[in-house]
């Protein structure tokens, strides 16, 4: 007898051998004891398993929504209320970054444009008509807002200038120029105040929406499922 | 039951429908889980474990036999939590008395049984268990799954992902070996399983 016949004999005892195979065994099991008690064993050893009791369960393993990751659905509109949340939220920060930004701006712009205007030194193939219709008290406006600029002295380079013709002079500026004040800057932010208070307010009671919405909709959620 | 339709709506993410395969096939997973890992916890452990892994890849499930498929998944979460205890080995604040890890709960005992009946019945199957302890793991797995679940040559075959001989050959092996082990455990035999007095050649 070898493992060959073991093999056959736990196949036999599972009903796992052809008809003819089954036969052959069941003659060979007549006629040899030995292949008999290994029979007799591996039928022992096969029912003793089988009859061992099934232990209870200590709990059910039934899956809950958070073992599983599945998250309450979203209320049909909450989309539409994150959207508009974010989108305010965004404008209402660029409000604040364009308001803070334009003060700074401003000075420059009008410095970096004064040789231009004002100097005369930054237009070589302008004629006589073009470079002379600048005021001359202009440069000294520029030149009082921005003195830490490094530009060259406008008393010097107003003698540049070819002719001084019809002066050019923007009318707020006008005033301080006839007075030799140096011009203001304008003060007024380009994003007006109760723009930025309504965009603050859109954001807070759309944000409480959407988030009044996921909770709603969470613990109906959740009551749903504790139902059950 | 409606198995296929269930099924069907498992893998469409319907949680209840898989909820109710959970509860048809938590025993067959639990107690496949018990003998090959003989810690009730960690059986309990594996066997959430398995569900868990089922439900997430419920679509890789092709078709065939459900039962083996879960089988498969707790298989696996026992080799998991036997590699984990081999890593973190946990030593008991009480010393094991019994040497044995599987207590008998309460709510087990047969009323119908005498004391002594009872008893003699948690010897049994503390010795059954014992020598499905001593098997080689594979073994213990697949005899495991095709006497104590019933499975068949196929399902333990597709359980274990092992060719169909291989299943053959280690269901006849680990029942020689349990009948070799369990010749020390004789007096506690039911009549109808005592065995012969030959040693087998």
């Amino acid at each position: 007898m070898n493992f060959r016949d073991v093999e056959l004999l736990s196949a036999y005892l599972d009903g796992r051998l052809s008809p003819s195979d089954s036969k052959q065994l069941e003659s060979r099991l007549a006629s040899d004891q030995n292949l008999q008690v290994v029979m007799d064993d591996l039928r022992t050893a096969r029912g003793l398993l089988r009859q061992l009791p099934q232990r209870r369960v200590p709990h059910n393993f039934t899956l809950t929504p958070k073992m599983a990751g599945l998250k309450a659905p979203e209320p049909r509109v909450y989309p539409t209320f994150r959207f508009a949340t974010v989108l305010a939220a965004l404008l209402f920060v660029i409000t604040f970054a364009v308001n803070g930004f334009a003060p700074i701006a401003s000075p420059r712009l009008s410095a970096a444009q004064a040789p231009a205007i004002g100097l005369g030194g930054g237009c070589s193939n302008c004629g006589p008509s073009e470079s002379g219709t600048v005021a001359p008290e202009a440069p000294q406006a520029f030149s009082a807002i921005a003195p830490t600029e490094g530009l060259p002295s406008t008393q010097d380079n107003s003698r540049n200038l070819t002719s001084p013709a019809v002066p050019i002079v923007p009318k707020a500026a006008a005033p301080f120029a006839a007075n030799n004040l140096p011009a203001p800057i304008s003060t007024k932010a380009p994003v007006p105040l109760n723009w930025q208070i309504s965009l603050g307010f859109i954001v807070l009671i759309c944000g409480m929406t959407a988030w009044l919405l996921r909770l709603r909709s969470e613990k109906e959620f959740q009551k749903r499922w504790n139902k059950k | 039951m409606d198995e296929p339709a269930l099924i069907q709506s498992a893998q469409h993410g319907d949680l209840d429908a898989f909820n109710s395969l959970v509860l048809a096939y938590q025993d067959n997973l639990f107690n496949t889980a018990l003998r090959i890992l003989n810690d009730e916890e960690l059986a309990a452990d594996a066997t959430q474990d398995a569900f868990l892994s089922a439900f997430r890849s419920i679509n890789a499930y092709r078709g065939g036999s459900f039962k083996a498929w879960l089988m498969r998944t707790v298989i696996n979460a026992c080799y998991d939590e036997l590699r984990r205890k081999k890593r973190r080995p946990t030593t008991p604040l009480e010393p094991d008395v019994d040497g044995d890890e599987m207590d008998t709960p309460r709510w087990l005992a047969d009323p119908a049984l005498t004391p002594e009946g009872q008893l003699e019945a948690d010897e049994l199957e503390h010795a059954i268990q014992h020598c499905l302890d001593n098997l080689p793991l594979e073994f213990r797995t697949v005899v495991v799954m095709a006497d104590l679940q019933g499975l068949d040559y196929s399902e333990v075959a597709v359980a274990t992902r092992s060719p169909l001989g291989t299943i053959k050959s280690r269901l006849a092996r680990a029942r020689l070996r349990l009948r070799e082990c369990l010749q020390g455990f004789r007096e506690l035999l039911p009549a109808a399983f005592r065995l012969q007095e030959e040693p087998m050649r």
